[in-house]
């Protein structure tokens, strides 16, 4: 008997939540994360975002799930290789006359304080056309990234999942992303102060 | 669509409510045209009290009275016979929601057209629908943004805004450090080195909810939800009511209080009928994320144009997408989410 109450007492409450939970299909989800989780789904439409990057010289980064392209870096310093002058060991080259200007003159390293980084701290005393990392092992400039991250940790993980950078050429798959000497100097890398670039007049007067 | 049969700008005056989407007189079903009317044929084969006829033929000829006289003028020209009958059309269109791809395809042609007869400059205008399997979705990084305003001036010249009036789709809000996020003392319109000392930086735009008051509240549906989550305007439907603009909780909706004016070699030719192009005095109009841009592949001119990286639009249903990774890996916020408004605009931290 009870047992009988009891499924009409289910049978029951079933009706009551499939007709007032019977929404339309817009109203379907209860928040848009349950509408974005629901609806996952890797993107394969007809648009890519080669097009639009078709420019630009890329080189692939692979780190654990991650894959995605960053612009090529070797090409765009103006004197690689390094070694084209760098032929000498840097003793030798210290010994420049009086009067010359030494190399690399317009560099201002700000980036951290003289106690922790020096030239040579990502620079190499022997392998020039290379990077160097805390351990002495060599890091191409293609990927000197990987230099960063040995300190910026925690923006290199942003930078991997899209948090931190900037993607090329617009939302669409394959991935390209900034690297971060693309938007950071890497002599100086805080972005400087300055002033917007907009004041609205307009707006002021009738605030006023 | 259930309502399919029945458009809610119909006039339905002393229409049996058997007659269905088809003016025709034809019970048997078998319609000349099975595609849904647009606004013209809706007034023109509609049964109407004389009445009312003569009073809706009144309104109507007082607006085409100068097109008619134009287009069946002996000594008028081609170019201005073809302008005025292209108003005519343009005046008796539909929603542009309940359009069909071909009418679409005609509206924007009209446009096109009617624009280079105006100025003899050719424009390049879009109907391209919404993407399948894609949602767009925004995340702002308040830890990056610098107060630069970059952004605001992109998207200006992005979406061909009235210069004079200086209405922006973008708001930089900057913010004093320890006081949250408070709006009332916040300043939009600093001119100061920035950042500013002890100042974050909040930017504010349409946030494209996924639960728009905005389109609930609109008398005409002139504004709804595309499938891709974007929140857009019908320009021509548009009757300036500014309901929407009283009903959306993040000031994301601007009014035209004048015919815009954009210098013409600055007008942004490549356009979209539901985004950037030409708008009238009267009318809603607001961020769009750059439909024009976006429903390409690209990302909206905001994006493009900051230099910080604090903006990122993307794909939510993609989880390779970059938004879903800031989604799902930092701790995220949206503006009044108590509202149930849902909005798909997200702030973060670093």
């Amino acid at each position: 008997m009870t047992t009988k109450i009891k499924v009409s007492v289910l049978i029951m409450v079933g009706c009551l939540f499939t007709v007032s939970c019977k929404h339309s299909d817009e109203h379907k989800y209860h928040t848009v994360t349950d509408k974005i989780e629901a609806n996952t789904i890797e993107y394969t439409g007809d648009i890519s975002s080669d097009i639009y990057n078709e420019t630009i010289r890329k080189v692939e980064v692979k780190d654990g799930e991650f894959e995605f392209l960053i612009p090529e870096r070797k090409s765009q310093i103006a004197s690689y290789n390094c070694t084209e002058c760098h032929s000498q060991p840097l003793e030798k080259l210290k010994e420049y006359k009086v009067g010359e200007k030494a190399a690399h003159w317009n560099i201002n390293l700000s980036h951290a304080g003289p106690e922790t980084m020096n030239c040579a701290t990502c620079h190499g005393k022997n392998d020039f056309d290379n990077l160097q990392s805390l351990t002495n092992s060599s890091i191409d400039f293609n990927f000197s990234h990987k230099l960063c991250s040995q300190c910026h940790q925690q923006q290199f993980k942003d930078w991997k999942g899209g948090a931190h950078g900037k993607q090329l050429g617009g939302w669409v798959p394959p991935r390209v992303s900034n690297t971060c000497v693309n938007c950071h100097n890497p002599h100086s890398p805080q972005f400087e102060k300055r002033w917007p670039v907009r004041y609205n007049i307009q707006v002021a007067k009738e605030r006023e | 669509m259930s309502e399919s049969s029945k458009k809610w700008y119909s006039l339905n005056l002393n229409r049996s409510a058997k007659s269905e989407s088809c003016g025709c007189d034809k019970s048997d079903g078998l319609c000349d045209s099975d595609k849904p009317t647009d606004g013209y044929d809706q007034i023109m084969d509609v049964s109407i009290s004389r009445r009312a006829a003569f009073s809706k033929i009144t309104a109507g000829l007082l607006i085409g009275a100068g097109a008619i006289s134009n287009s069946c003028s002996i000594v008028g020209s081609d170019e201005s016979k073809e302008k005025s009958a292209m108003e005519w059309e343009e005046y008796f269109k539909g929603n542009y929601k309940l359009m069909t791809d071909e009418e679409k395809e005609k509206t924007v042609g009209r446009l096109v057209r009617s624009y280079e007869l105006n100025t003899g400059k050719k424009i390049n205008m879009s109907s391209k629908e919404a993407e399948e399997n894609v949602l767009f979705g925004y995340a702002f990084n308040i830890s990056k943004c610098q107060g630069y305003m970059d952004c605001v001036n992109a998207c200006i010249e992005e979406n061909n805004q009235d210069r004079s009036s200086q209405m922006q789709y973008i708001r930089i809000h900057e913010m004093e450090d320890g006081k949250g996020f408070n709006f009332e003392e916040a300043d939009d319109n600093y001119y100061h080195e920035v950042p500013a000392k002890g100042h974050f930086y909040l930017g504010t735009q349409c946030f494209h909810c996924d639960n728009p008051p905005c389109v609930e509240v609109c008398p005409v549906k002139a504004t709804w939800k595309e499938n891709d989550g974007i929140v857009v305007i019908d320009y021509d439907w548009c009757i300036g009511c500014r309901y929407c603009m009283a009903a959306c909780p993040y000031d994301g909706r601007r009014f035209n209080w004048k015919t815009p004016e954009i210098p013409l070699e600055e007008v942004n030719k490549n356009q979209h009928y539901l985004g950037n192009r030409l708008r009238k005095k009267g009318v809603m109009e607001k961020c769009t994320f750059c439909v024009q841009r976006s429903r390409e592949g690209k990302n909206p001119a905001c994006v493009e144009a900051c230099p910080t990286g604090s903006r990122t639009f993307g794909n939510l249903l993609d989880p390779k997408s970059n938004i879903r990774w800031i989604l799902e890996n930092k701790k995220v916020f949206r503006l009044k989410e108590d509202l149930g408004t849902e909005p798909k605009f997200w702030y973060y931290m670093d």
